[in-house]
């Protein structure tokens, strides 16, 4: 114990160590990793017993190839600012919790946002305290950027801006917002449907978007979109989704073929609705197939036991707009989910989800 | 100056007797007037408004305000104890301000005892008083608060807690991080920069 102690106290730390892994986590943008190096087990630190040279912090440190990098370079100079590292070596060898340099964590947090970690870049400014600031600052450019017809731009501000959001209500203490599509999808499927129009698909494109944006964003920034033409919203959503959603294209697909499968049991699934029998078995004996695979289709996967709101949660979290085109419907004594839309609408076709 | 003093510097260091629309010595018979006043205000004005999800958080902070004052001010003792804690934490950020400026070595012992009573003040006269009023009987009968609007209020408690803790601090001086120097024109240009698609 007393070895270790000695050890801990005698070790020497390069500060070219320090300055690179500081270095490396704000080209990183990570905030985790930048504030790891002034914890008190910190390896930057010469009275820890860690160190740099431990296998397990290699990852603290840059590889060759980064070290080339230019921006790596440039903010290498930055954290060797004479001020700075004497800052930094000061906080490092005191022996209370460490006052971070606001030099360094503001260029980490815009690189955290160029770079769409904007879990990290909320956290950095919210140290800063600017991160409200900031995300308006955000909002407004893209905003004027709408306003200019610059669409692309406009759906990035926004991307951001909702990023860099903060939940104060969380639990013990407030964290960086993060999307609950599952949560939310649920809340939007909460009732079963009695009419055509209490399916999120069916309704008009005008109360559609409304609702579409308010999911997907955040009732607040979705509000500032109303004002917009329907056309500038359509576009917007269409424009978010495929941001947001590499694999938008791949869920169309089986979006597409759900709904054809789904239209094969059209009337037959009307009139068991209506005589409450079991849907399911007489298709199973007269076809041979289930309606139960539409949902399995539109997930590309089954889950178990296949509950509508499995599969819900688990579409709303690949892609948080396919909730919007989805329906519950009874099937004999289950409940299964099923696209409903309308085939000439104008969201689902901005979205891909039917042949134009 | 009376002997609770509502002039101080005091934003977000929550104040019942201001939420009672009330002077800091009513007596208790004062208190459970006004207390009985806004919350029929209250309710009749959520009997005549559509209520929308963000409404509905609103009116169940605002209830739950008010029942919090009710249950804390209408005996002399719980009043004495939460106006000493608000005091002391008041005087507490004076002397960590104090501290600050003059560079004195024990600043981050003050902020330490400072922020500790923070938190304690806001978790016991913010939610948990909220909350224990809402099973406080005078408090049931007046504002029909039961078990699902306790249960929905704990986040939006939380929330208004973290709120006047983030309200607090935009105006303490910086110890988490070195004061930043932020120049909003270049922030504009920076963000400009990155919704244009410029890298580092």
């Amino acid at each position: 114990m007393a070895a270790a102690k000695q050890s801990a106290t005698t070790k020497t730390v390069s500060p070219d160590d320090v300055a690179s892994a500081l270095a490396k986590a704000i080209l990183e943008g990570d905030i985790v990793n930048f504030r790891l190096l002034f914890a008190p087990f910190s390896p930057a630190r010469r009275d820890s017993s860690q160190s740099f040279a431990m296998p397990k912090y290699a990852y603290l440190l840059p590889d060759d190839e980064m070290r080339r990098d230019t921006a790596f370079q440039r903010i290498l100079e930055l954290v060797k600012r004479p001020e700075t590292m004497r800052h930094i070596q000061g906080e490092l060898d005191a022996n209370r919790p460490a006052q971070l340099p606001s030099e360094l964590i503001l260029p980490l947090a815009d690189q955290a946002v160029r770079l769409e970690k904007t879990s990290s870049a909320a956290q950095a400014y919210e140290i800063l305290r600017i991160r409200a600031r900031m995300q308006e600052e955000f909002l407004a450019q893209a905003d004027a950027a709408l306003d200019a017809g610059n669409l692309a731009r406009g759906v990035r501000g926004y991307l951001i801006a909702a990023g860099l959001a903060y939940d104060y209500a969380a639990f013990p203490e407030p964290l960086p917002a993060v999307p609950d599509y599952q949560t939310r999808a649920l809340m939007l499927h909460g009732v079963y449907p009695e009419r055509p129009e209490d399916c999120p698909g069916v309704r008009a494109t005008a109360p559609f978007l409304s609702m579409a944006l308010s999911y997907l964003l955040d009732p607040a920034l979705a509000a500032r979109l109303e004002h917009r033409s329907t056309e500038i919203r359509l576009a917007f959503l269409a424009e978010w989704v495929r941001r947001r959603d590499p694999a938008w294209n791949d869920f169309t697909r089986r979006f597409r073929e759900a709904a054809a499968f789904a239209r094969s049991f059209g009337a037959r699934l009307e009139r068991r609705m209506a005589e409450s029998l079991g849907l399911a078995e007489e298709i199973e004996e007269q076809l041979g197939e289930d309606p139960r695979q539409i949902p399995a289709l539109l997930l590309g996967r089954t889950v178990d036991p296949g509950e509508w709101w499995q599969y819900l949660k688990e579409i709303a979290c690949e892609h948080p707009a396919g909730a919007l085109f989805l329906a519950r419907q009874a099937v004999g004594d289950c409940e299964i989910l099923v696209p409903r839309y309308i085939a000439d609408s104008e969201p689902a076709r901005a979205l891909g989800l039917v042949e134009t | 100056m009376g002997r609770y003093n509502t002039l101080m510097m005091d934003d977000g260091y929550v104040n019942y007797f201001q939420i009672l629309k009330i002077a800091p010595d009513a007596k208790p018979g004062e208190v459970r007037n006004a207390y009985k006043q806004l919350m029929k205000d209250l309710v009749m004005e959520i009997a005549r408004v559509e209520i929308t999800g963000e409404r509905r958080d609103r009116y169940l902070l605002e209830m739950a305000k008010l029942n919090a004052s009710f249950y804390i001010l209408r005996e002399n003792d719980t009043r004495e104890a939460y106006w000493a804690a608000r005091t002391e934490l008041i005087a507490l950020e004076e002397a960590w301000r104090n501290a600050v400026e003059s560079g004195e070595a024990n600043v981050d012992a003050a902020r330490r005892a400072y922020d500790a009573k923070l938190r304690h003040f806001l978790s016991r006269y913010v939610e948990e008083a909220m909350l224990e009023a809402g099973r406080d009987k005078g408090c049931v009968e007046a504002s029909n608060w039961d078990a699902a609007h306790e249960r929905h209020a704990s986040r939006i408690l939380r929330h208004y807690r973290q709120s006047l803790y983030q309200r607090i601090l935009e105006r303490l001086p910086y110890w988490e991080v070195t004061p930043p120097r932020i120049d909003w024109d270049e922030r504009k240009r920076v963000v400009a920069a990155i919704l244009a698609g410029e890298t580092c």
